[in-house]
């Protein structure tokens, strides 16, 4: 019994860190259509900026993502204003295709910059927390801390899509572009914003990842087909569907991994294509 | 002009390996490799625009069937068959359950079973000897390999050629602009995209068998690998997807700059190689052939078929 729960409160740890990433990743193609090859490069870049910085001055890890969070945001902003926004007035089959030859070679060329410049070897930050028990149950206080974090932020981002001007002209671009442009949201400066967003919201998980897991250059492709299948796994745009997505996703991973390390990711892919083929548009999609 | 350009061409490649240039030789099956699956994944991504993120798991599939088959003894011949086989019922089973998704669904959810495959080799590691790859028997295969793969990638340039003018062509195409419709007028829109696939699956599945056949080791981030999958593709779109001249013209433009690149610099190879495709991106949306100079140069000499 205490193992099963540990190993639920593992995968709802592991798919709430995926489901955070994922989160910029739908809000992304919810109002730009793009899927985002390089998302994964932005969440190895808050990782990477997480550990230098810590390295040289030993501040607290998660203080530091605080810090960073303004430069991520100008990352995704400038990434989209300068990379994404030219094409936006294409065909849309050309669309798709140039904004995938353009996330594909943005991807290639930040993960190889990066390991250029910091080296291809695998990074951790060294910050412990301690932990206790609860009855039989072991609870690390930095995951639990984590865990609050990411439910926390999960909620801010909520009342930040209800409540705020800019999340309801968010919304209001996914849902219908040429409405939104009727009303007069400015949406490729939306656009913009989101990018924006969602860089953050990769940052932020990369501090996650470098804390309680490691980070390497060449992770980007790698999260990023994941995250891909988490948010089609909930249904492309919908919130609700990436959280949903991540936690059974983090789930499968950590049972399955428990009886056989191996076959953990192998599970995680079949279940992907198992619930695609019972709902074509994903569990939450339209 | 365009027989006389392609014959000259053909030539040239039929008689290269008599200057006996190894390195060259060896660069030109890669290219042949590269064009055959760009083209073949044309053949569903371009005509009927359903991007098949999915299409190296043909390959893959081909390559362990065959490797697989011929080290218990079965004939070379029967092997390949089986191999191109394999892929093409793995074509048939996934076109289903596949195409009744659509746009990225499609995409990611076809990507996801490449995933699934390589995890699944690695995993089922009694049949397929997991990471330590699988070996088949030994032997210098250069110049049967240099041949066998040019007549495949003739062999392909020449079927999406009779696609692009059968009624099956324009089949796929209306499938392409507008499914739906497409259905109303009669277009029996879930065989036209099967058999698309079908083609395009065997192809791979071949390939990947003399590809096993020829560097006779495998394993499985050799042929169900990242960037092995999206590297076709990117090749596909940055010479212009639709065209058949456009995947081998991007296929052998993204090699070549691949093979410079690398061997002039010690570092950030890939870098420059990313910038180059997302400057083709950004700036040549559509392609390299469907650069107004280019176009005009490849219609005056009849080589732009578009569907």
């Amino acid at each position: 019994m205490e193992i099963a729960i540990q190993l639920v409160i593992a995968g709802i740890l592991q798919g709430g860190l995926y489901a955070l990433a994922a989160f910029g990743l739908s809000l992304i193609f919810g109002v730009s259509n793009v899927l985002n090859l390089a998302h994964g490069e932005f969440l190895m870049l808050g990782g990477l900026f997480c550990f230098l910085i810590f390295s040289a001055t030993g501040l607290n890890p998660f203080l530091i993502g605080l810090m960073i969070l303004p430069f991520a945001f100008f990352l995704g902003y400038i990434f989209d204003r300068f990379l994404m926004r030219p094409l936006a007035g294409k065909k849309e089959h050309i669309r798709l295709m140039s904004s995938i030859l353009v996330t594909l070679g943005a991807a290639l060329c930040i993960g190889d910059v990066t390991s250029f410049l910091a080296g291809a070897e695998e990074k951790g930050v060294d910050y412990s927390m301690p932990s206790f028990f609860w009855g039989d149950l072991y609870i690390s206080y930095l995951r639990l801390l984590a865990m609050v974090m990411i439910a926390g932020l999960t909620v801010g981002i909520h009342y930040y899509l209800k409540k705020t001007y800019t999340g309801r002209a968010l919304r209001a671009t996914t849902q219908n572009i040429r409405g939104a442009m009727l009303v007069g949201v400015d949406t490729s400066r939306i656009r913009s914003v989101t990018f924006g967003i969602g860089s953050m919201l990769a940052s932020i998980a990369g501090v996650f990842y470098v804390v309680l897991l490691s980070i390497s250059p060449d992770m980007g492709l790698t999260v990023t087909i994941k995250y891909l299948c988490i948010i089609v796994l909930g249904g492309l745009g919908s919130l609700i569907g990436s959280l949903v997505g991540g936690v059974i996703l983090g789930l499968t991973e950590s049972i399955v991994s428990y009886y056989n390390p191996h076959w953990g990711q192998t599970a995680a892919f079949l279940i992907l294509v198992l619930i695609l083929l019972i709902r074509p548009k994903g569990l939450f999609g339209k | 002009m365009n027989r006389i350009i392609l014959g000259i061409v053909l030539l040239f490649l039929l008689i290269f390996p008599v200057f006996n240039l190894p390195y060259l030789n060896t660069f030109l099956i890669i290219l042949f490799m590269y064009i055959l699956l760009a083209e073949s994944y044309d053949i569903l991504g371009g005509y009927t625009g359903y991007i098949n993120m999915g299409h190296i798991a043909f390959f893959g599939i081909g390559a362990y069937t065959f490797g697989l088959l011929w080290n218990t003894g079965l004939s070379l011949y029967l092997s390949f068959l089986a191999g191109t086989l394999a892929a093409v019922v793995f074509a048939i089973l996934i076109s289903f359950p596949l195409f009744r998704l659509q746009g990225a669904y499609f995409s990611l959810a076809a990507f996801a079973l490449v995933k699934l495959m390589e995890h699944l080799t690695l995993n089922l590691s009694s049949i397929t000897h997991g990471s330590d790859g699988l070996k088949v028997l030994e032997g210098n295969r250069m110049i049967p390999m240099y041949y066998l793969s040019l007549l495949l990638v003739v062999a392909v340039v020449v079927v999406s050629f009779l696609i692009t003018r059968s009624r099956f062509g324009l089949a796929m195409a209306s499938v392409r602009e507008e499914e739906e419709i497409a259905f109303d007028f009669g277009v029996p829109v879930q065989r036209i995209k099967t058999t698309a696939m079908v083609i395009s699956a065997s192809f791979a599945g071949l390939m990947g068998s003399f590809y096993t056949w020829y560097t006779i080791f495998i394993n499985p981030s050799m042929v169900f690998g990242t960037e092995m999958a999206l590297m076709p593709i990117a090749m596909a779109m940055l010479g212009g997807s639709g065209v058949i001249i456009g995947p081998v013209i991007g296929a052998v433009f993204l090699l070549i700059v691949e093979e410079t690149l690398w061997t002039r610099f010690a570092y950030l190879h890939t870098a420059a190689y990313g910038l180059v495709i997302l400057l083709v991106g950004l700036f040549m949306p559509g392609g390299l052939v469907r650069l107004r100079p280019v176009r005009r140069f490849l219609i005056r000499v009849g080589l732009f078929k578009e569907l």
